[in-house]
């Protein structure tokens, strides 16, 4: 039976939370969003939401790295296989999927590891893909991300610097993609993250519970309709979804052709420079983050809001910060 | 099979390293290293995001193509390290499926066999664990990897260059390791805007459209491999006056490097470079500009080395400072230039600007605070600084949790999986090596329990799995807030020395909880929490005031230890007591404030013997000495230090302590 989620439209508030989530689904090289904040503000039930109005990429049948059949670049040891086999490669469409990535996990079950039956009935090696294989293409979501063990979080930032999982493990050798938007929720009450891992999300949210008193009353009158019934409240909210997935969809076509002017570059560097920020990554996510957003929004001109809302999402965690101080959004 | 082919596929998403805008420093060490592996490697540390994994990775584009066994062309192997590599894949282990198929023990050769003649890249090399690393660096000193494992014996040649990148941040490298590594340079992000605006164009362009970009720069990166092949060539030609070999020496000598490796990085790299320029003799330019990428990683402070002047020439020759100012002209050997115009004189620009930003830096100290008389305020956080190791690396107990304080073998199924063992704990099986134990009598059984089963494991081949993992230790601080703290600075430099132990904490994932006691009474201010960064807050807006109730502190650190000490027994505490010792605030027991404290911090010591105590002196330097601090250590049976002890000695001192 599949477990109804909370729809990401009936979401109160939190509009630039669920605008970085959104941003990521068009973009996948924006390379996630760390959202942090209190107990209970919706974090988890927006990630787990964004499942349902995630678009669609052609995968190839029964590859268990999501390969995609039309880039021979990044085929998987396993298409390669079959090619080599001289078959043909056959592909189908699905949903792009959110990988959870328990902090218990451990470090063999992350980058995959020996298939220990394969090796015990036919004495040869086989790799037993892991969770990185699975969250090629897709959105990997680290729950508590803070709390995730040190030597996890090390390979995940080895894999995540270059799009590849290595694996050298086992008397295996074996590389394969490992493309994968990396969406974080923390509650910063319990410890920082690690100054090299907050790098690898594109785009940070700090949010807190709301104050106004009307949406809390909202809220807690759409969760209750939903526990009394989830099935009909999905449905109820089918319209809004459907509506945000084809916005998305729109969205993503119309990225490609996004133009963006000479000072509008200017700009955004010397956002960078004003800030104090480490390091070149935050130009390159602005920049992006602004195109994005100027497709979501219709245009194919990127203009001064949009970088003043990329700037916003992409800046915040990586001012130079003293040791210790504070993350202001 | 697999892998190598994926790898090549990988080439074609490279960002070419002629492409690579500034960063002249870091781009040259790469290039001298390619020329001449000789010259030990390179660590490239630097903040995130400044194409320190770019440019080493680029680099494997640019070796020249090598012939192999059977007189093919192929291009040189670049090995990307990654950090949950196991021992046996670095340095070579038995081929289980040889072993099965033909019952023969056959070396699967390792990581190191394959990256013979090419460069193995480690990403984020603080991160490795420590003993790959050391297998590593032996390798890469002595050019050969020796086997000795699971009955096969056998040894192979493995040259290679090595680079590593680091973010130091997140840590340090034990100097001995750092040592190792032939070349050093730091990088940071470019300040100049039209060059970041370059940066981030050619970034778009790339990701835009990889390949065209990537042809846009092939004429580039084949001159680039053509230019390192030539200098390999004209290497083996390239003489030092022996007037230069002396002006090393002194540099070595000035800068108080410790060791020689120093003095043969340099000579390597200044031929190297003078190859680099098509030049047969090595000029004072050469070791000018390749002496820093040396020193730096191997010198006391951090300061720019000191260079002697350049000594005479022994023949009346074109004058060094006519030929310095020729060289940028000359320089057409310099990794090319960037597409865009102008660039150049930028990016030098940039390198002023920010040396002048350093020096900026250092001039900002904390101003004095006023003198007060108030009762209650609060001081500013001192200076920081690196504090030094407190415990040797400790791998014989086993315990739980997680941190980077101390390696130790881990009990549960968590940790980095580093070897097998014959024990097998928790069901933890090690299946590689347990079938690879079974593999040579594979043949035999088979012959006489027939063919039912693929494969024959008796528990005697069983294998169980090793894991590391890094602990971190629980750090309590006990910080003297009354008011005679609040005198000459006191407390501004307890907190820095607090702070700085705080920096260390983060650094390895320790817990931390802080009590302060002044007034009448002391109070948990934080308790045991991972969060560094809570305690450092709490720290910033620490008051000051009031009388010193010692014996209060410590009754209160009891109560705390025994808590930590009942939930988590496996840990060793660390309990940091800052203070003066001038308790006068007791605990009513009609005994004065000062005896008091001296009979619990007996009691403490006797009641936590594995708790390592440590206490800091306050009390200033200068006046009469009540050496009070130092009697509640004695009865503690603690570590007795004064501020100033807490900074890490220096490398020297370091690295002869640990030969």
């Amino acid at each position: 039976m599949k477990k109804v989620t909370f729809p990401f439209t009936a979401i109160v508030g939190q509009e630039q939370m669920k605008q970085a989530l959104i941003l990521n689904v068009i973009n996948p090289g924006l390379s996630g969003v760390l959202i942090r904040g209190e107990k209970g503000t919706a974090k988890s039930t927006a990630v787990r939401a964004l499942a349902e109005i995630l678009p669609e990429i052609e995968v190839v049948d029964g590859c268990p790295y999501q390969s995609d059949p039309h880039k021979a670049d990044s085929l998987s040891p396993y298409c390669r296989e079959l090619l080599e086999k001289g078959e043909n490669l056959k592909s189908h469409f699905r949903k792009i999927t959110v990988t959870e990535l328990p902090i218990s996990a451990t470090e063999d079950r992350v980058v995959g590891t020996l298939d220990l039956e394969h090796a015990l009935k036919h004495g040869k090696k086989k790799v037993e893909p892991g969770i990185l294989a699975a969250a090629n293409r897709g959105i990997l979501y680290v729950d508590e991300v803070n709390l995730l063990d040190d030597h996890v979080v090390d390979v995940l930032l080895d894999s995540a610097a270059m799009g590849v999982n290595t694996i050298e493990r086992e008397g295996i050798s074996f590389s394969h993609q490992a493309r994968f938007t990396l969406v974080g929720t923390m509650n910063p009450e319990e410890g920082e993250l690690r100054p090299q891992l907050l790098d690898r999300f594109g785009l940070c949210v700090t949010i807190e519970g709301l104050r106004d008193p009307k949406q809390r009353i909202e809220v807690i009158q759409r969760r209750m309709a939903f526990e009394a019934d989830p099935e009909a409240y999905v449905i109820s909210c089918r319209k809004d979804s459907e509506a945000l997935t084809e916005r998305i969809r729109k969205a993503i076509e119309l990225l490609p052709s996004v133009n963006v002017g000479d000072e509008m570059l200017d700009d955004i560097v010397h956002r960078s420079l004003n800030a104090g920020v480490d390091g070149h990554r935050s130009d390159i996510i602005i920049l992006k983050t602004a195109k994005t957003l100027a497709a979501w929004r219709g245009r194919i001109q990127v203009e001064s809001v949009d970088i003043d809302s990329a700037a916003d999402l992409a800046l915040p965690h990586r001012m130079r910060r003293k040791p210790f101080q504070e993350i202001n959004a | 099979m697999e892998e190598g082919d994926f790898m090549k596929h990988q080439t074609r998403n490279l960002f070419p390293f002629a492409a690579v805008l500034g960063q002249e420093q870091m781009k040259l060490s790469l290039v001298l290293n390619a020329i001449h592996p000789g010259i030990g490697g390179v660590l490239i540390r630097g903040e995130k995001g400044t194409a320190k994994s770019t440019a080493a990775r680029a680099l494997s584009e640019l070796l020249p193509r090598m012939e192999n066994a059977v007189g093919e062309s192929i291009s040189a192997p670049f090995i990307d390290l990654p950090l949950s590599a196991t021992e046996d894949q670095v340095i070579g282990s038995m081929d289980m499926e040889q072993a099965i198929v033909y019952g023969r023990a056959v070396l699967q050769p390792g990581i190191l066999a394959r990256v013979h003649c090419g460069i193995l890249y480690i990403d984020e090399v603080n991160l490795l664990d420590d003993h790959l690393v050391d297998s590593i660096l032996d390798v890469a000193s002595t050019g050969i990897n020796v086997i000795e494992r699971e009955g096969l014996s056998s040894s192979h040649l493995s040259e290679f260059v090595l680079v590593g990148t680091m973010n130091p941040e997140e840590g340090d490298l034990r100097p001995q390791l750092l040592d190792r590594f032939g070349l050093c340079v730091d990088i940071s992000g470019e300040k100049d805007p039209l060059v970041r605006k370059a940066l981030l164009l050619s970034r778009e362009l790339f990701d835009a459209d990889t390949s065209g970009f990537r042809r846009r720069f092939d004429d580039g990166t084949a001159l680039l491999r053509r230019q390192i092949g030539k200098a390999k060539e004209l290497l083996a030609e390239v003489r030092i006056p022996s007037h230069l070999i002396q002006f090393i020496a002194e540099i070595c000598n000035r800068n108080h490097v410790a060791g020689h490796r120093a003095d043969l990085v340099i000579e390597r790299a200044a031929c190297a470079h003078a190859a680099w320029k098509e030049r047969l003799e090595v000029s004072v330019e050469d070791i000018t500009l390749v002496a820093p990428m040396a020193l730096l990683h191997r010198m006391r402070n951090a300061d720019a080395p000191d260079m002697p002047p350049p000594p005479p020439q022994p023949e009346n020759r074109e004058d060094d400072q006519k030929e310095a100012e020729e060289s940028p002209e000359t320089d057409d050997r310099q990794p090319p230039p960037p597409p865009e115009s102008g660039e150049e004189e930028s990016s030098s620009g940039q390198d002023a600007e920010n040396s002048a930003d350093n020096q900026e830096d250092e001039r900002e100290l904390p101003l004095p605070p006023p003198p007060s008389e108030s009762i209650e305020e609060v001081h500013a956080v001192g200076d920081s600084f690196k504090v030094k190791r407190f415990r040797k690396d400790d791998l014989k107990h086993v315990r739980s949790g997680s941190g980077r304080r101390s390696r130790t073998r881990s009990m549960t199924r968590q940790g980095r999986y580093i070897k097998s063992s014959h024990r097998v704990v928790n069901n933890d099986l090690a299946i590689d090596a347990t079938l690879r134990a079974a593999a040579p009598y594979q043949k035999s059984r088979h012959e006489l329990q027939g063919d039912a089963q693929a494969i024959y494991i008796i528990k005697a081949d069983q294998r169980g799995k090793i894991r590391e993992r890094r602990v971190g230790s629980f750090m309590l601080f006990v910080v003297d807030a009354s008011g005679s703290m609040g005198a000459q600075k006191r407390m501004q430099e307890t907190k820095g020395a607090v702070m700085s132990l705080l920096l260390d904490a983060y650094q390895k994932r320790d817990k931390v909880a802080m009590i302060s006691f002044r007034g009448r009474e002391s109070s948990l201010l934080l308790p045991p929490t991972n969060s560094v960064d809570m305690a450092a807050k709490l720290l910033e807006e620490m008051p000051v005031g009031g009388r010193t109730p010692l014996p209060h502190a410590l009754a209160e650190t009891e109560r705390l230890l025994e808590r930590v000490l009942r939930k988590e027994p496996a840990v060793i505490p660390m309990a940091f007591i800052i203070t003066d010792g001038r308790a006068n605030a007791g605990l009513d027991s009609g005994k004065p404030p000062h005896e008091e404290a001296l009979l619990m911090a007996r009691r403490l010591g006797a009641l936590f013997p594995q708790v390592h105590f440590i206490v800091i002196d306050t009390e200033p330097q200068n006046l009469i000495k009540l050496g009070l601090s130092r009697k509640i250590a004695e009865a503690l049976g603690a570590e007795y230090l004064q501020t100033d002890d807490l900074k890490a000695e220096d490398l020297v001192a370091i690295s002869k302590q640990q030969a």
